[in-house]
């Protein structure tokens, strides 16, 4: 009685130990497949800073406006998000700078602020900018209008400390000067605060997510090479043959490479929290927890790729395209949200999504409130490996 | 050969019937077609417990296909499989664990070592750790590749790799063993020890079927299934086979002068003459003991001597090429378009 269980995991183990020596006998393709794309990951997470550098501006006076001409007289009012490069008179100069590109703003000055603000009327400040790029073209709207919200702050600040002067003048009373001129000018302003646990910073926000892409990926690129090579050299079937069962293949393919990945999985978890100080505020069982559980569904989905694939390209292949829609579908870089909602929802399908989100909470929030996310990778993990035992279990019997 | 009395129609194929439903392997009236195509057609035969059947035949004959009905990896389009019992579509665990079975190409993992190819099949077949070192040692010294057992297989020659293989299925130690070719590509004097270990299964009370390339190898067989063109052209023992495919026994009579065979076609018994050169004649006859003296008493009658008679044994190329071209003659075809054996 006790010995068929004891087969059966003999049986399993058979495929773990397999595996594992097969992958520990290919270091050059384990390497190259899995590691590759990280070594890339890794030179853009330690160039790239997150930071967005200070727009390139040209201010355009009109000679006849007596402003000053010094660049530093306007940089305190530009805010840090544009430098003021230099102060000019010539609008096409500053536009051809605009042209090839040496400037990112140009902004010019009408030359009447004064006259139509007498007459009771707007006067235009022309902000000039040339981006093809959707996100940085936003953004320098964006910073035109916070510049021309300063602007007219600058300018009823002035205003009202010169009423105010007046009415003193006239009236010898102080009283008018009872509001300084910048509350009126700006009576309320943000005070924001961030509420949550560990300050944004580029490493510690994008390296959960990391962690979940690099876990994802490894499973994925090792399992998805591995049916597709028994199928095509024939050994489906010598297993046709023998007692060992679908589940059981599945169960020590698991396993394996389960174990590997779990060893890099930490690996890059050790990196994280002691080497680049990211912060682990949850337990480290609940991480461990939300990480097996991603290893889970990620084993599924690279099994799944093995068992659909025709040939050891096709699997490569689609290993990539898994990866492919990761980075773009994940929440990796672009926020999730923004997505429309058929495609959120078929974002789950990768198991990434949800890893990011858990992992992020796990480390960043010390906890989710996205509990549902844990049953997506469950659901999953499930629908992934009946989908290749099924697939298995026809090729089997087809072999 | 030509045959001056061949006139009978050949013999219909050795199929053992009733099939004994006891017998380890059993077919019955099986048929597998691809398409339009029968890989095997209407086969039947059972092979005893304890038994080596030999199947041989042409390349095409439908050798392969019938090894994968057995082994259920096929499913016949029409007829009754039964290994141990059981359908092989439906094989139970434990009767699994029963079957050993070596696939024509080889289909093990290149970047594992000959030990632990051995060792992964014994696993897959729930062999425990300790019995299981134990088999692995003695499978690879089985096929002489004890010394070789951490290189890995890729580093293996072609007849290593056939031997490892072999290993892997003898493995389990199972009863039934199915062996696509196992010699084919091992050098002759390993393919001797190969056989003695077949026979020494056999002797186990194991039961093998075998399919070779090399017709000679029938002689290692207890009985041979002739296939061409996925029929079974005949099923006997070797000896037997020698006997259907010239008619009977056949005695080499040599003369001391130029001797015409076809006077010998009357002699009481003799049921045909081959003449091999003018003072060499083959006669067939149903007893070789009887029928001697009275071709001796035929040839000295006609005024000449005999020098010398024996028995001859033609080798198993020729009762091949002879049964396959018989069958072929019978279905309306050209001897010589034979398949190449």
């Amino acid at each position: 009685m006790l010995f068929g269980p004891l087969k059966s995991f003999t049986r399993v183990l058979s495929f773990t130990r397999k595996e594992l020596l097969e992958v520990v006998r290919r270091p050059g393709a384990f390497f190259g497949l899995v590691l590759g794309p990280f070594l890339i990951m890794a030179i853009f997470g330690i160039g790239y800073s997150g930071l967005r550098r200070p727009l390139e501006t040209v201010l355009v006076l009109p000679p006849e406006s007596g402003l000053s001409q010094e660049a530093s007289a306007y940089q305190e009012l530009a805010g840090p998000a544009v430098h003021v490069r230099e102060v000019t008179a010539d609008a096409d100069l500053a536009e051809e700078q605009l042209q090839r590109e040496e400037v990112d703003l140009v902004v010019i000055a009408p030359a009447d602020v004064r006259q139509r603000f007498v007459n009771g009327r707007q006067a235009e400040i022309r902000v000039l900018y040339n981006e093809i790029d959707p996100l940085l073209s936003n953004y320098a709207a964006f910073v035109a209008y916070r510049l021309q919200q300063e602007v007219n702050r600058a300018i009823l600040t002035r205003a009202v400390e010169a009423g105010q002067e007046y009415v003193v003048r006239a009236t010898g009373s102080d009283k008018a000067r009872a509001i300084p001129a910048e509350v009126v000018a700006q009576p309320t302003r943000a005070d924001t605060v961030n509420i949550a646990q560990t300050p944004p910073a580029v490493v510690t926000f994008f390296m959960p997510a990391v962690l979940a892409l690099v876990l994802q990926h490894m499973a994925v690129t090792l399992t998805s090479l591995s049916l597709v090579r028994e199928r095509l050299s024939g050994a489906m079937e010598l297993f046709r043959v023998s007692p060992v069962g679908v589940v059981e293949i599945l169960l020590g393919k698991y396993l394996a490479f389960g174990i590997l990945t779990a060893l890099l999985g930490g690996l890059v978890t050790a990196v994280g929290v002691l080497l680049l100080q990211v912060p682990l505020l949850s337990s480290p069982w609940f991480l461990v927890a939300v990480s097996g559980l991603l290893v889970l569904a990620s084993l599924g989905l690279g099994l799944l790729i093995s068992a659909v694939a025709d040939s050891e390209r096709q699997a490569v292949q689609l290993s990539l395209l898994v990866l492919l829609a990761s980075v773009f579908f994940s929440g990796l870089v672009l926020p999730i949200g923004e997505f429309h909602e058929l495609v959120r929802a078929a974002a789950h399908l990768l198991p990434v999504t949800a890893g990011i989100r858990l992992l992020q909470d796990a480390m960043l929030r010390g906890g989710t409130y996205a509990g549902y996310l844990i049953g997506v990778l469950l659901v999953i993990t499930l629908v992934y490996f009946l989908l290749t035992a099924i697939l298995l279990r026809r090729q089997m019997a087809r072999a | 050969m030509t045959d001056s009395k061949r006139s009978s129609p050949p013999p219909a194929p050795m199929s053992i019937r009733p099939i004994p439903t006891d017998s380890p392997i059993v077919l019955q009236e099986v048929t597998r077609a691809f398409a339009q195509v029968r890989a095997i057609d209407a086969i039947s035969l059972a092979v005893p417990r304890g038994t080596i059947l030999g199947l041989i035949g042409p390349s095409g004959s439908g050798k392969t296909t019938t090894i994968r009905t057995l082994t259920g990896a096929l499913a016949p389009t029409s007829g009754i499989v039964r290994v141990l019992g059981e359908d092989p579509r439906r094989f139970h665990r434990r009767t699994r664990e029963r079957i050993g079975y070596s696939p024509q190409d080889f289909v093990l993992y290149q970047d594992l070592t000959a030990r632990e190819n051995v060792d992964f099949m014994g696993s897959l077949f729930g062999m425990l750790w300790r019995r299981r070192r134990r088999r692995v040692r003695e499978a690879l010294e089985l096929v002489g590749l004890w010394e070789a057992r951490d290189r890995r297989a890729s580093q293996l020659s072609g007849g290593m790799r056939r031997r490892l293989e072999l290993a892997c299925a003898l493995v389990h130690d199972p009863e039934v063993l199915f062996l696509d070719e196992p010699t084919a590509g091992i050098d002759p004097i390993l393919r001797q020890t190969v056989w003695q270990e077949l026979r020494r299964l056999r002797d186990e009370g194991r039961t093998l079927l075998v399919t070779t390339q090399y017709v000679a190898e029938a002689e290692h067989c207890d009985a041979v299934a002739l296939l061409s063109h996925g029929r079974l052209i005949a099923l006997a023992r070797p000896e037997d086979l020698r006997r259907q495919a010239l008619g009977g026994d056949v005695i080499e009579v040599e003369v001391d002068r130029p001797f015409d065979a076809r006077s010998l076609a009357g002699v009481e018994g003799v049921t045909a003459v081959r003449q091999r050169d003018p003072r060499s004649v083959l006669v067939v006859a149903e007893n070789a003991g009887m029928v001697t003296p009275r071709v001796v008493d035929a040839i000295d009658s006609l005024g000449a001597d005999v020098v010398s008679s024996r028995e001859y044994r033609p080798t198993f190329d020729e009762v091949f090429a002879e049964l396959v071209s018989r069958d072929r003659l019978a279905r309306g075809l050209a001897p010589d378009d034979a398949e190449a054996a």
